[in-house]
């Protein structure tokens, strides 16, 4: 890869300039470098190859906003479940399948995964569940939770310890969320987070053979675990969303097959783990590194709109997921690119929010933006995150409840040396030590 | 009883009207079944994504009423386009009261 001091045009006026180009040819998404600091390859794309063919990876990223958004209005035409099974296990999708057949229970495809009508049967079964009105009324018993957790980082970190934000806070976080949402009252922490870089490893591009075969058993471990939980509230149901699963009615008079209702506890217990864990880590980060912003944060800590506006534009400035799978299901055009049916797409969500067309001043973390609510940190059209609200009120409780309780959050590692997850999906810090004091 | 009629100006000024709405069902989803351009609904009526926003027509605004909390942090999200007469649709409950009604349809993105 080579790098050329260019400025970028709409850099007028921005405090944040300097966006340097990348050599396209040369560059993939899969490179190192490129994973861990992405955003001058997306800039680049986005001026000079909107819809680029990454070779390295086989696949067209589309980085525009306005093509992001087209792509993701039109469910039919770009298919979400065959883009999906074309990057699930890709290269080892035989042996993958083979291994949770033999010992985990089957091979359940990921039933939200799917494109209307199929996807939209489940959709609906699913969405009351996490309303942003349903979300609120769990708001007392997810402050508690994290209340609980910063308390516990924060005598650590008064002691002189460093802390992992990654694996001391954020994961433990949503992982206790989620499970108390599901109704599991006895989980093994490490073990759920295992089990999500499991999954998420199979969407992510950058496995090889021998972590492919230890990621399949870990999801064999999951799956044994959920049919365990299910077969639970088969014959003792209980007030939890597993139990409302396995007894669950939809619309059309059918029930959920096992297949089915596995694959949804499955997708319920690792998609809002990961990701929500991210942005919370990502809320360490930024608390950590513009002080001046984490007190303006303390200032305003009661101002319920406020704390709204802050998380939405942190997921705006640095959403969790990267990039999710499409396919051409024909012959198309777009961003000025032909591209043929079986066309495999890689949505570049990341760029799409920081595209300077519909963000002015992309890199500076402005939450007055007028458009805020317009990022696509959680998607567009049928397969928006249906977790939005859990995960907006999951990270404004921790901004709430850290800032409150602590200050002087540093890093303890430069900001170059953070260490990020190897997968084209998420952009994820692996680890981020961190001191602080309490307040 | 009969269906109560529910008027939609679209994005480009075309007037959808739909006579048979069904107490009791949310706007979006009358407008959605309708096929009304610009009302997408993406969360399917969580009041989470602001993609079924309409400006209610001024006549109608007391009988419609004004959003909740929830309701009015997600329209703060589409500040550009919030006004206030600005109201999601999926938080809208048809009703008899409602005979008659006109919003225009403030698209998303």
């Amino acid at each position: 890869m080579t790098t050329q001091e260019t400025q970028a045009p709409t850099s007028s006026g921005c405090p944040f300039t300097g966006r340097q180009k990348v050599a396209l040819e040369e560059t993939s998404l899969t490179d190192p470098i490129i994973q861990a600091n992405p955003r001058d390859f997306y800039w680049t794309m986005r001026t000079e190859d909107p819809v680029h063919y990454d070779e390295k990876l086989g696949m067209w990223l589309v980085t525009r906003y306005d093509d992001i958004v087209k792509v993701l209005r039109e469910p039919l035409l770009f298919s979400d479940k065959q883009g999906y099974e074309a990057q699930y296990a890709s290269g080892f999708f035989e042996e993958f399948k083979q291994i949770l057949e033999s010992q985990g229970g089957g091979y359940f495809p990921d039933v939200i995964k799917s494109d209307p009508p199929e996807h939209t049967r489940i959709r609906k079964l699913m969405d009351g569940a996490f309303s942003a009105h349903r979300v609120k009324t769990l708001e007392p018993g997810i402050t508690r939770i994290i209340a609980d957790l910063v308390d516990q980082i924060a005598d650590k970190a008064d002691k002189g310890e460093v802390i992992d934000g990654v694996r001391e806070f954020a994961i433990p976080l949503t992982i206790s969320v989620i499970c108390e949402q599901l109704g599991i009252d006895q989980f093994n922490g490490e073990k759920i987070s295992r089990w999500s870089e499991a999954i998420t490893a199979q969407i992510g591009r950058m496995q090889n053979r021998e972590e492919m075969v230890e990621n399949a058993k870990e999801i064999c471990d999951l799956q044994n675990f959920i049919t365990e939980q299910m077969q639970d509230r088969e014959v003792d149901p209980k007030e939890d969303m597993i139990s409302d699963l396995v007894h669950a009615e939809l619309d059309d008079g059918s029930k959920l097959t096992f297949g089915e209702a596995v694959s949804l506890v499955r997708a319920l217990i690792i998609a809002g783990n990961d990701t929500t864990a991210t942005a919370i880590t990502n809320l360490l980060l930024i608390l950590a590194t513009q002080p001046e912003l984490a007190q303006e944060l303390y200032d305003n800590v009661e101002d319920d709109k406020y704390l709204n506006r802050f998380v939405e534009e942190l997921l705006r400035f640095a959403p969790p997921v990267r990039g999710l799978a499409k396919m051409a299901t024909e012959d198309t055009e777009l961003g000025g690119q032909q591209l043929p049916k079986g066309a495999h797409l890689l949505v570049m969500y990341a760029s799409g929010n920081d595209d300077e067309e519909k963000f002015e001043c992309p890199r500076q973390f402005d939450m007055g933006r007028k458009n805020l609510g317009s990022h696509v940190a959680f998607g567009v059209g049928v397969h928006r995150c249906i977790g939005a609200s859990l995960a907006r009120m999951e990270i404004k409780v921790a901004a709430k409840e850290l800032i409150k309780k602590v200050h002087n959050i540093q890093l303890t590692v430069p900001v170059a040396e953070l260490k990020y997850q190897k997968t084209v999906a998420t952009h994820a810090i692996e680890a981020l030590p961190i001191t602080f004091t309490k307040r | 009883m009969s269906g109560v009629t529910i008027t939609f100006v679209e994005p480009d000024g075309t007037e959808k009207i739909i006579e048979d709405a069904v107490v009791g069902e949310s706007l979006m989803n009358v407008a959605k079944d309708n096929g009304v351009e610009g009302i997408w609904g993406d969360c399917g009526g969580g009041c989470a994504c602001g993609t079924c926003h309409v400006y209610v027509d001024e006549k109608w605004q007391d009988v419609v009423g004004k959003p909740d909390d929830i309701e009015e942090m997600t329209l703060d999200m589409v500040t550009e386009a919030q006004q206030d007469n600005s109201r999601l649709c999926c938080q809208i409950q048809v009703s008899p009261e409602l005979d008659g009604v006109r919003l225009t349809v403030v698209p998303a993105e």
